[in-house]
């Protein structure tokens, strides 16, 4: 997430201290446990937000001088304004555990149908893990975050029908090696190999 | 004791000419308590480890005790009884009888068993309460949702107390709202009631309930994986079985 256009966002609605900043993002995704960040970072962030000028310090009256409240600038809210209207891009093809599966394949002594189990294991524990979660959450209370939980228990679900598809297809995988990358001398070329004439081509009809 | 404990449990059926091993010397136990998943792809043997448990088949070699009684013991009264009182089924498409209300659909096994109607009628009604379906009682199961009348099913597999729960695709035949409802359900039921649940399903959102899946490959366990994650040492607990398995 980028936990500083989330703190823009709620610093747009109104003032916020910087503990107050936590527990409304903890509200918003539904707890410490759906997605953590700490208050160090919420600092930091705030830290670089007001050095851009999208954030400034708001003092409190009748309070201790270093009480003090953050809000949005204008320039805060035109750059929310335009994250807000643009997409959020998917990242589905960085797979670390297909580089591990195409490694193994590969090198001796590793078996890729355990990493397989391995990983369907930890996939479905993890996906028993978000299941009680959101079956523990309030619905009438709590349907905004249930959304969030939803999406966990989806792409999980997503992710163990490509193991198993990954596993059904693993042998017809394993007959097809990995493309070879074609080795090409780096540097200048051997002075030998300089200005000698391409070799006649002998397959052209 | 193990509600359920499998030795060398196998299946082979003959047709014509050619032998087909559905269960292949499968070993292994269930605790009271437990909400077991089997999964697998389709004709790995999944539907015939759950009949072959339930005594609703004779495996070829191998043995099943239920509860320490051995199933291949048992003359056909006898397993008869056991079935009756101490198996629950819950099906697809639940099974039930489409004449009979909510409430007699659930109260039939103890009717089978002998049961005064007005006492098998009470109790049935005392389960069908437990699963929100208090005001549904006098409902034939065409005036029923498909999660209802799934929770009247599982009602009428409690209704005669048994220890054990068979469960064969008990979501297939709902859609992702009602199956979340009762896989959740059949979670209480280990939980909250104490009964053993073992649920064959082809769907990993509905497994996930479960404290233990079983995969099933060719007949074969190829894989047994504890979900509960209490201490944060189960997954050392699964790498260390499947480690077992693999060697």
């Amino acid at each position: 997430m980028s936990v500083r256009n989330a703190l823009l966002g709620l610093l747009a609605q109104r003032p916020f201290y910087g503990y107050e900043l936590l527990a409304a993002l903890d509200g918003i995704v539904g707890g410490h446990n759906a997605w953590t960040v700490n208050s160090g970072q919420i600092y930091a962030t705030l830290e670089r937000l007001e050095k851009s000028g999208l954030i400034e310090e708001q003092p409190v009256n009748g309070t201790a001088p270093d009480k003090t409240t953050y809000t949005a600038t204008a320039a805060g809210r035109q750059e929310l304004t335009e994250w807000l209207s643009a997409p959020v891009q998917t990242d589905l093809q960085h797979d670390e555990f297909y580089i591990k599966l195409m490694l193994a394949l590969s090198l001796e002594g590793s078996d890729p149908y355990r990493l397989i189990q391995i990983q369907r294991a930890s996939l479905y524990q993890e996906l028993h893990a978000v299941t009680t979660q959101r079956d523990d959450l309030e619905i009438p209370t709590n349907l905004a975050q249930k959304l969030l939980f939803d999406k966990a228990v989806m792409h999980l679900e997503a992710d163990l029908r490509w193991l198993e598809m990954i596993e059904a297809r693993l042998d017809d995988v394993k007959r097809q090696p990995v493309q070879q990358v074609e080795m090409r001398p780096r540097g200048r070329p051997p002075k030998s190999a300089r200005g000698a004439k391409s070799p006649p081509q002998t397959d052209k009809p | 004791m193990s509600v359920i404990s499998t030795e060398n449990l196998t299946k082979i059926y003959n047709s014509g000419t050619t032998a087909v091993t559905a269960l292949d010397h499968v070993n292994f136990q269930v605790q009271p308590e437990e909400f077991v998943a089997v999964m697998g792809p389709s004709g790995c043997g999944k539907s015939t480890l759950l009949h072959l448990i339930g005594g609703l088949d004779h495996p070829t070699e191998g043995q099943v005790h239920i509860n320490g009684n051995l199933l291949t013991d048992l003359d056909d009264d006898s397993l008869t009884e056991l079935r009756r009182r101490q198996i629950g089924f819950i099906f697809q498409f639940y099974n039930l009888i489409p004449v009979l209300s909510a409430v007699e659909n659930a109260a039939l096994p103890l009717l089978l068993d002998g049961m005064k109607p007005i006492e098998a009628h009470d109790r049935a009604i005392e389960w069908l309460s437990r699963f929100d379906l208090a005001d549904r009682l006098q409902n034939r199961p065409d005036q029923l949702s498909g999660g209802q009348q799934q929770r009247v099913a599982i009602a009428r597999a409690l209704v005669a107390e048994p220890s054990l729960i068979l469960a064969d695709e008990p979501t297939g035949n709902l859609d992702t709202r009602a199956s979340d409802e009762i896989a959740g359900l059949l979670r209480q039921v280990t939980k909250e009631w104490g009964r053993t649940v073992v649920m064959v399903t082809h769907d990993p959102r509905i497994a996930a309930y479960a404290d233990r899946i079983l995969f099933l490959k060719d007949g074969r366990i190829v894989d047994d994986t504890l979900l509960e994650t209490k201490d944060g040492s189960s997954y050392d607990a699964v790498t260390a079985k499947l480690k077992e398995i693999g060697d």
